[in-house]
């Protein structure tokens, strides 16, 4: 053996030993930290197939079994099927929870849309400015944003009432009035939606006007030059193009719709008459304040499925094999 | 390769295992060190809630029985009400709970498998029962078996703040003269205001907060002679004519006018807030409420007092849920001392009644109730008197705050608001309540 030849070898060994302490020390960590993700997982997975609760102490392995029994599938079939409390507000949890993503959605959309299209036309020393006020309330926290929406709704001092007042109309309690309501859905809730919808809708608008910038000019040109008149080239033109980007922003807004909590916490905590209770206040409450860990675990896992299931049709519905 | 790859199974084991912590309750102690080798003090710490005027009650108990026992450093940890459930849920498993925990009373049915009883040579039983009201000590004993000691009566029924700003403008006797409930219905309502446009401003009886709203519930059953419990207590009877009795009773005062339940409820015009904000005539709440409001609202200029109103039938016959109090880890390390430091805070006349100043609350024990002290610093104890030997626990409930704060008080403020008639207000709780048993 040359000694070039060796202290190549040397070398390569070397540099090998680096690479592999290199990847042991990425790994290793990676893959401990994904461990307890998949332990946590694999616990909430467990919970559901067993009436527990912390405060009792259950069998020898992790509390299961003893004073928190396995009830196999026992949860779900009460969810479907029972008349206990908790699986008439899990019931009403998740109608109310359909109601928020199926009217926050496409009424997200039809603000961000039009009002993305409009900041895009006009002057970019405006647009900047414009673009920055309406993402601010994005950038507010959303207790925030539900104590300033309470103070606006208060029945007796909130301005809304002052305006109704000053126009000789009935003022409404808005917050806590189960009485009311619009198209079947309960003014507390519509009330709620109009909160959420000024805090989200600039986070779609910013990127709408990423994709409406994204379109080539000489497209809509094109279609001008073709006789198109300016809602055709939106309607023929934009819309079909930023496709993608609308599933993006579908899914998006689904899923924190689906997950909303914590500006309905504030604002209601799901009152009045549970109007405003959604599946993840739902949640909270049974595994936080009941101690009822086993049924939130299964409650979770309805929600996950629901949220996988509505992004799967999204994805489907609007995927598009072109790019432009 | 292979001992590679046992290392790293080895060690997500070791973090799996960790991860899971465990049940069992752990021989080693969760705390309760002796710092610097064993030459400092007993390390003996104490959880509670976070509230203001408790922990300056606490601090001063602390500071005493450090003084009387310097070998001991007593911490006191507190948390938000919230946090501190979740975190007594999470550290109790885990074996790392703190040695001392602050409980309410009616928390020990659910929490009892994980706390440590009260030793006999410490206090028995009947001993307790001697000691304290019936019904905050009927939140300790579960089964027969005393697991810690109250530290005061939390009396959510009869007391009421009254706005004498409000009473004398309305032209109205002050102090009220109430010998029955209809006199504090007349008084209520021409308490109560209005707008030009029918929104209620001014509640003239304001009872319709959860707690208030429950415990009147709860009461009118009891002093009409009926029960929510069934004989063996393995049951609720809440579809009984008592209830239906007191329902419509809380009804009929509404449908007269002397407070809007769609305005003046748990969440909206909350009764603290909205007396201490001059619009509520008469407000339904315990004596808690007395420190919280005049810490919350320092500007308030009206002049008021507390008062306790007359039965609605009977006897003042009612029920209470226990109290906070405190419990001992069975994971401590130092029981002994732990229930030493609980004796002296809560069966210490005066060091009880220390805390229950401080902490603006009713004395869990009649010998504090009744001491010049208490009667001289909370003026408004001597007029419960009366009426706290009258005072039943509530029973163990599978969960007290599910069934008095999502099925009672949804559906008889429900009932209250009209959009729920009495009938099905219960047959629901009776059937949702009792399936929290399971």
């Amino acid at each position: 053996m040359s000694l070039g030849f060796a202290r190549k070898r040397t070398s390569n060994g070397g540099l090998a030993s680096a690479k592999s302490r290199f990847v042991a020390s990425v790994t290793i960590p990676l893959l401990l930290y994904e461990s307890l993700g998949v332990f946590i997982l694999g616990w909430a997975f467990a919970l559901m197939f067993f009436d527990y609760s912390p405060g009792r102490l259950g069998g020898p392995i992790l509390g299961l079994g003893g004073s928190n029994p396995f009830v196999g599938l026992g949860n779900f079939i009460e969810m479907v099927k029972g008349t206990s409390v908790e699986a008439n507000l899990f019931r009403i949890s998740l109608k109310n929870t359909l109601i928020f993503a199926v009217v926050i959605l496409p009424l997200n959309l039809a603000i961000t849309l039009p009002l993305a299209w409009l900041l895009e036309s006009i002057g970019s020393r405006f647009r900047a400015l414009y673009r920055t006020i309406y993402f601010l309330p994005v950038l507010t926290s959303s207790v925030g944003v539900a104590l300033i929406w309470m103070t606006m709704y208060d029945p007796q001092a909130g301005w809304i009432n002052a305006i109704i007042r000053f126009f000789g109309g009935t003022p409404v309690s808005w917050l806590s009035d189960p009485r009311a309501g619009f198209a079947n859905v309960s003014v507390a809730m519509w009330a709620v939606i109009l909160a959420y919808l000024w805090q989200d809708y600039g986070y779609n608008m910013v990127i709408f006007i990423a994709a409406l910038q994204g379109i080539p000019l000489e497209l809509k040109e094109a279609a001008m030059i073709d006789g198109a008149s300016p809602w055709q080239v939106f309607l023929r033109i934009t819309i079909p193009l930023i496709r993608p980007t609308m599933l993006f922003v579908c899914v998006m807004t689904m899923l924190s719709s689906f997950q909303v909590f914590d500006i309905i916490q504030v604002m209601t905590n799901g009152d009045p008459g549970y109007q405003t209770q959604v599946l993840m206040l739902d949640i909270y409450k049974n595994a936080f304040r009941y101690q009822n860990m086993g049924w939130a675990a299964a409650e979770s896992f309805v929600l996950f499925l629901i949220v996988m299931g509505v992004t799967l049709i999204q994805m489907r519905l609007l995927r598009t094999n072109w790019e432009y | 390769m292979k001992r590679k790859l046992f290392a790293l199974i080895a060690i997500l084991a070791f973090v799996l295992a960790a991860c899971g912590g465990g049940t069992e309750i752990s021989d080693e102690p969760a705390s309760g060190e002796t710092t610097g080798g064993g030459q400092g003090p007993t390390v003996i710490r104490i959880w509670v809630h976070t509230n203001n005027a408790f922990i300056a009650g606490y601090d001063a108990l602390i500071a005493a029985y450090e003084a009387e026992h310097p070998e001991v450093d007593i911490q006191l940890e507190n948390f938000d009400y919230e946090l501190y459930l979740q975190t007594l849920q999470t550290a109790m498993p885990a074996g790392e709970e703190a040695d001392i925990l602050q409980l309410f009373g009616t928390w020990t049915s659910q929490y009892y498998e994980r706390l440590a009883p009260v030793p006999a040579e410490v206090m028995t039983v009947a001993q307790a029962q001697e000691l304290f009201y019936a019904a905050p000590i009927g939140g300790y004993i579960v089964d027969g078996v005393l697991y810690g000691m109250p530290q005061e009566f939390n009396c959510e029924y009869g007391g009421v703040l009254v706005n004498k700003t409000l009473y004398e403008a309305a032209g109205l006797t002050y102090p009220p003269q109430w010998e029955t409930m209809d006199d504090v219905i007349a008084d209520a309502l021409v308490l109560a205001q209005s707008d030009n446009t029918g929104m209620m401003t001014t509640a003239g009886f304001h009872f319709t907060s959860a707690d208030p709203t429950v415990a009147s519930f709860l009461a009118g059953i009891r002093q009409r002679g009926g029960d929510y419990w069934n004989a063996d207590q393995t049951g609720f009877t809440f579809n009984t004519p008592e209830a239906r009795a007191q329902l419509e009773w809380m009804a009929g005062a509404v449908d007269a006018g002397v407070v809007d339940p769609i305005v003046f409820n748990d969440s909206t015009n909350f009764v603290i807030d909205a007396f201490f904000q001059g619009k509520v005539g008469i407000g339904y709440i315990g004596t808690w409420a007395i420190a919280e409001g005049q810490a919350n609202f320092p500007d308030f200029a009206d002049e008021w007092d507390y008062f306790y109103l007359p039965a609605i039938e009977g006897d003042p016959v009612f029920v209470a849920d226990s109290g906070w109090g405190l419990t001992v880890s069975p994971n401590s390390e130092h029981q002994d001392i732990a229930w030493d430091f609980i004796l002296f805070a809560t069966a210490s006349v005066d060091n009880a009644a220390q805390w229950n100043i401080a902490s603006g609350t009713i004395p869990a024990m009649p010998a504090v109730a009744e001491s010049a002290e208490i009667a001289e610093a909370m003026p408004w104890i001597p007029k419960a008197l009366d009426i706290l030997p009258y005072g039943q626990y509530l029973g163990n409930m599978p969960d007290r705050d599910l069934v008095v704060y999502e099925i009672i008080y949804p559906h008889i403020l429900n009932v209250l608001q009209g959009v729920e008639t009495i009938d099905q207000a219960l047959e629901t709780i009776d059937a949702e309540a009792n399936s929290t048993f399971r």
